[in-house]
């Protein structure tokens, strides 16, 4: 399927979605979905995007603070039993206020770390997550405090230490 | 006075075999290096290492019981009473009519004192490496009595002085049967003797219960400063005594009444020809083994024993009793 | 939960543990010798890139996506390179894309024979540990010759390569080539596709089926090595690769079945190396003279990306799997206002572990090494320690004071004050 096919299928059955198709100049050019979905549609989308290919891979969230909104971009390449696959993302987000989005795990098990790793990081709630637990930061991190995020929840200066040249240190 | 002297021989012997031990574990490393294109070691490092760990804080776990500091010093004082019964070049000190089912004893309570010391360190790693540790020493030891039992058997039946002693095999020899039967049954019994003893000083495919990459050193994994070092030199009594039977039952020959020896300088003569097999023997169960294989999975290891080499044992038992029965001469 | 769970035994196999390379933690749940369960613990390596990258501009963010891995830091900043490409629409120079082919590939055979070696190391087979290894020293050589490094060769630059690939290097790389067909892969092979011991203690065991593996989105010689055809080089039409002739490396190819265990990911990896060699072979013969960057001087890039404004995805079939890099730019940012990264270590790493059960204990340390596990890339996100928790986390300084504080307890003749070497000296 090509990429354009793919929009024209992904239009027709969702037709408030943002979709645009975007090409990069390798020697052989290489085209991407992007897909822009408001969260209530968005797991309604994944399902679809699971029964077009039920082989698709799921490889990235990328969530991001955009001010008051939270971002989360995920990434999948279609079918890849084909010679060249499909590289699709689907982009969606959740007011700061209410950072809230479904969980896909229920569709693609292999989401499970990202969402954990999100979750912590961004502070992203995920509806209905199997496995809550923390992942990468340690057990006693601070509630509350999500690194990644650009505003005052985020990684106060005085929480850094050591940061920068291993033996240089600010006179005290 | 006899008994003055055999207690006099026996720490001399304690003294020889723990340096013997040591160095041969250098040489063994030193070798097995130059098969891995290495340098390797100095020649002498297990006795620094030896020396370092006697003198290093040996840091006892908070869960581990009082007899977590009593195995190694069981462990090396039952390796030194084997010492008694080990033949050494000659019949052993306190040879004995029926010693070798003390030698077996002896041999298997080592062992068994490092599963008690690992189970009471109460880390689970030790514990798993116990485990393993139990399940080899049950499967290993049933083709090795089986061997042994058929070989002394064997040489009863040509007329020995003290039967099923360990010194029979300084009167007579299984190579001395001479017929080609018995030429066959006593060189698969070799193989499965060689085998055993691999597994005995756990290297190549039996490296399973101190596996460091699974279980981290497994028994030996709480064990630090002096506890480690009366380990390490009761491991290493324990590799020489294995070996020395392999060598006593299969290769008894001395050097002394070749050239006109007698006495004293007897003994030290035999002791050190003694030695060179013991390498011998060791380089080729230990050192080259060790270099051309890995470790197998614990089920494998059972099924090795169990489907290969006891179904060896007793076929090599059996051509020895088709051998002097007769069934098909 | 039944009855029997008093007999399970709960074992940490990490944070530092002699099958491990890197600091990671399994907490596996045992009943004698069988494996009920295995969770995962990460996060001992931190370093916080992601927020270090955020004070950053973009060529200093492409030296620090090299040290994401010492193993895999060409394919790093590669991918971080072709994300920013992407990002901006910059075309890069036909030389300079063979160029970024052969080095990608010298580090595909480099990190394979590594991780032949490891795997052998696992199974306690120390003799094939030294002796791959000491094969994959004449790779090195040659990475060394043309990056001037051992690890980090610093290759790509956004929009090309910084070195280029002379007719010394051509001849140094063929010769190499010449001594891996002749000398090195038979031994390999003989080893790793023949040798009993090898294949009893590396088949049928931590089997990942394929419905697993396509499951938890396995990537690489993990998810070949259950019969998943699937290379980004070869599915994304990856740069000049499909002009290579790069195909993805089944193990049917090799032993005729496939079973997605252990020893098949290594026979994957073997088929990867003699196949990385022919690429570099072709690469070399095919190519074209030019340039090999799009801009003359490094300043140059800078205001051009300051410029720009987008999104743009990398992604390269590292020698783990596939690799994606995500970069997003704002107008007038000196540095990527988003880059994330997601190494091929991440999705294995819970592929094995959910493969794992059921399995012997045993197995546990080979399968995990037969993924290549690459730690240092999986945990890269945040950063820094917490006050307020219970532990207190001690810096280099204080680390110093108290080594200093035990020695003078010890020994209170010692007049000596030791100084802390680096830049930035400073007083106690």
């Amino acid at each position: 399927m090509t990429p354009e096919e793919f929009a024209e299928r992904i239009k027709a059955k969702f037709e408030d979605v943002d979709v645009k198709i975007t090409e990069n100049k390798l020697p052989h050019p290489r085209k991407r979905v992007w897909i822009e979905v408001d969260r209530e549609r968005f797991k309604e989308l994944v399902r679809f995007l699971k029964e077009v290919d039920p082989a698709a891979q799921f490889s990235i969230i990328i969530a991001e603070d955009r001010g008051d909104r939270l971002t989360a971009k995920y990434h999948w390449e279609m079918f890849w039993e084909q010679g060249e696959s499909l590289s699709v993302i689907v982009g969606t987000s959740c007011p700061k206020d209410d950072p809230v989005l479904p969980t896909i795990t229920d569709i693609f098990p292999s989401s499970l770390p990202y969402e954990r790793e999100v979750q912590e990081f961004l502070g992203i709630k995920y509806e209905g997550i199997p496995d809550p637990r923390r992942l990468f930061l340690p057990d006693d991190f601070p509630e509350g405090v999500y690194p990644l995020r650009l505003d005052e929840t985020g990684i106060k200066p005085e929480m850094v230490k050591n940061a920068g040249h291993p033996y240089r240190r600010e006179s005290r | 006075m006899n008994l003055l002297y055999a207690t006099l021989g026996l720490i001399a012997l304690y003294i020889y075999v723990s340096f013997a031990s040591l160095l041969w574990e250098g040489i063994d490393r030193k070798l097995v290096a130059r098969m891995q294109r290495r340098v390797g070691p100095p020649l002498l490092q297990p006795f620094y290492d030896f020396l370092k760990l006697m003198s290093k804080e040996s840091i006892i776990p908070k869960h581990a019981n009082k007899f977590y500091e009593l195995a190694p010093v069981l462990a090396l004082a039952v390796s030194i009473a084997l010492l008694a019964y080990t033949p050494m070049g000659f019949a052993p000190l306190f040879a004995t009519k029926g010693d070798v089912i003390v030698f077996i004893y002896l041999l298997t309570l080592i062992g068994f004192i490092r599963v008690l010391g690992a189970i009471s360190s109460g880390s689970p790693y030790a514990q798993i490496g116990a485990q393993r540790e139990m399940i080899i020493l049950v499967s290993r030891e049933v083709p090795m009595m089986l061997a042994l039992f058929t070989i002394l058997w064997r040489l009863n039946n040509i007329g020995v002085e003290k039967p099923f002693s360990l010194a029979t095999f300084y009167q007579r020899n299984i190579w001395e049967l001479g017929t080609p039967l018995a030429l066959i049954g006593t060189f698969i019994l070799l193989v499965v003797f060689l085998a055993w003893l691999a597994s005995e000083i756990e290297v190549g495919f039996f490296d399973i219960p101190e596996a460091e990459t699974e279980v981290a050193e497994g028994p030996m994994a709480e064990y630090s400063g002096r506890h480690l070092a009366l380990f390490e030199l009761s491991n290493a009594i324990k590799m020489f005594v294995s070996a020395s039977l392999v060598v006593a039952i299969f290769f008894p020959w001395g050097i002394s009444a070749y050239i006109g020896l007698n006495g004293t300088l007897a003994l030290v003569v035999d002791v050190l020809f003694h030695t060179l097999k013991v390498f011998a023997v060791l380089f080729v169960s230990m050192s080259i083994f060790r270099a051309i294989t890995g470790r197998l999975r614990i089920t494998q290891a059972v099924q090795v024993f169990w489907l290969r080499l006891f179904p060896a044992a007793i076929i090599g038992s059996l051509i020895l009793a088709i051998d002097l029965l007769g069934v098909i001469a | 939960m039944n009855g029997k769970i008093e007999y399970w035994v709960k074992i940490p196999i990490g944070p530092i543990h002699p099958a491990l390379e890197e600091p990671e933690k399994f907490i596996i749940t045992l009943d004698g010798e069988r494996i009920i369960n295995v969770d995962v613990k990460l996060g001992y390596n931190l370093r916080g890139l992601e927020w270090i990258a955020m004070r950053r501009n973009w060529i200093q963010v492409l030296y620090l996506a090299e040290r994401i891995c010492g193993i895999c830091s060409f394919s790093h900043n590669h991918t971080y390179a072709r994300a920013v490409e992407e990002m901006a629409g910059i075309e890069v120079p036909e030389r300079a894309e063979y160029i970024r082919v052969i080095i990608g590939e010298l580090e595909r055979i480099h990190s394979h024979l590594l991780n032949l070696g490891v795997v052998a190391h696992t199974i306690g087979y120390d003799t094939v540990l030294h002796l791959s290894w000491l094969a994959r020293e004449r790779v090195m050589d040659i990475l060394e010759d043309i990056g001037g490094n051992r690890v980090n060769y610093a290759g790509n630059m956004i929009g090309g390569v910084r070195r280029d690939i002379k007719d010394r290097h051509k001849k140094a790389i063929l010769d190499m080539i010449q001594y891996y067909r002749q000398e090195v892969m038979p031994k390999v092979e003989e080893i790793f596709l023949y040798d009993p011991t090898v294949e009893a203690r590396l088949r049928d065991s931590g089997v990942i089926p394929k419905r697993i593996a396509i499951e938890y989105s396995a990537q690489g010689p993990t998810a070949r090595g259950s019969g998943i055809k699937k290379d980004v080089r070869y599915n994304e039409k990856l740069g000049v690769y499909p002009d290579l002739g790069v195909k993805p490396v089944t193990p049917k190819e090799f032993t005729g079945v496939i079973k997605g265990d252990v020893f098949d990911r290594m026979v994957v990896r073997v088929g990867e190396i003699w196949n990385s060699m022919e690429i570099i072979e072709r690469a070399l013969d095919q190519m074209p003279e030019g340039k090999i960057k799009a801009f003359p001087k490094d300043n140059l890039i800078l205001v051009k990306l300051k410029k720009a404004e987008g999104e743009g995805i990398g992604r390269y079939e590292a020698p783990r799997g596939e690799l994606i890099h995500y970069v997003r730019a704002e107008k007038g940012k000196d540095g990527p206002a988003k880059w994330k990264m997601r190494e091929p270590t991440f999705p294995n790493l819970f592929a094995v572990a959910r493969a794992l059960v059921g399995e012997q204990l045993a197995d546990v340390p080979v399968a995990i090494a037969s993924i290549d596990p690459c730690l240092s890339c999986t945990d890269r996100v945040a950063v820094i320690d917490a006050n307020t928790g219970k532990r207190k986390i001690l810096t280099e300084v204080d680390l110093l004071k108290e080594s200093i504080k035990k020695t003078k307890e010890i020994n209170p003749n010692i007049k000596a004050r030791p100084e802390r070497i680096g830049i930035g000296r400073c007083m106690l």
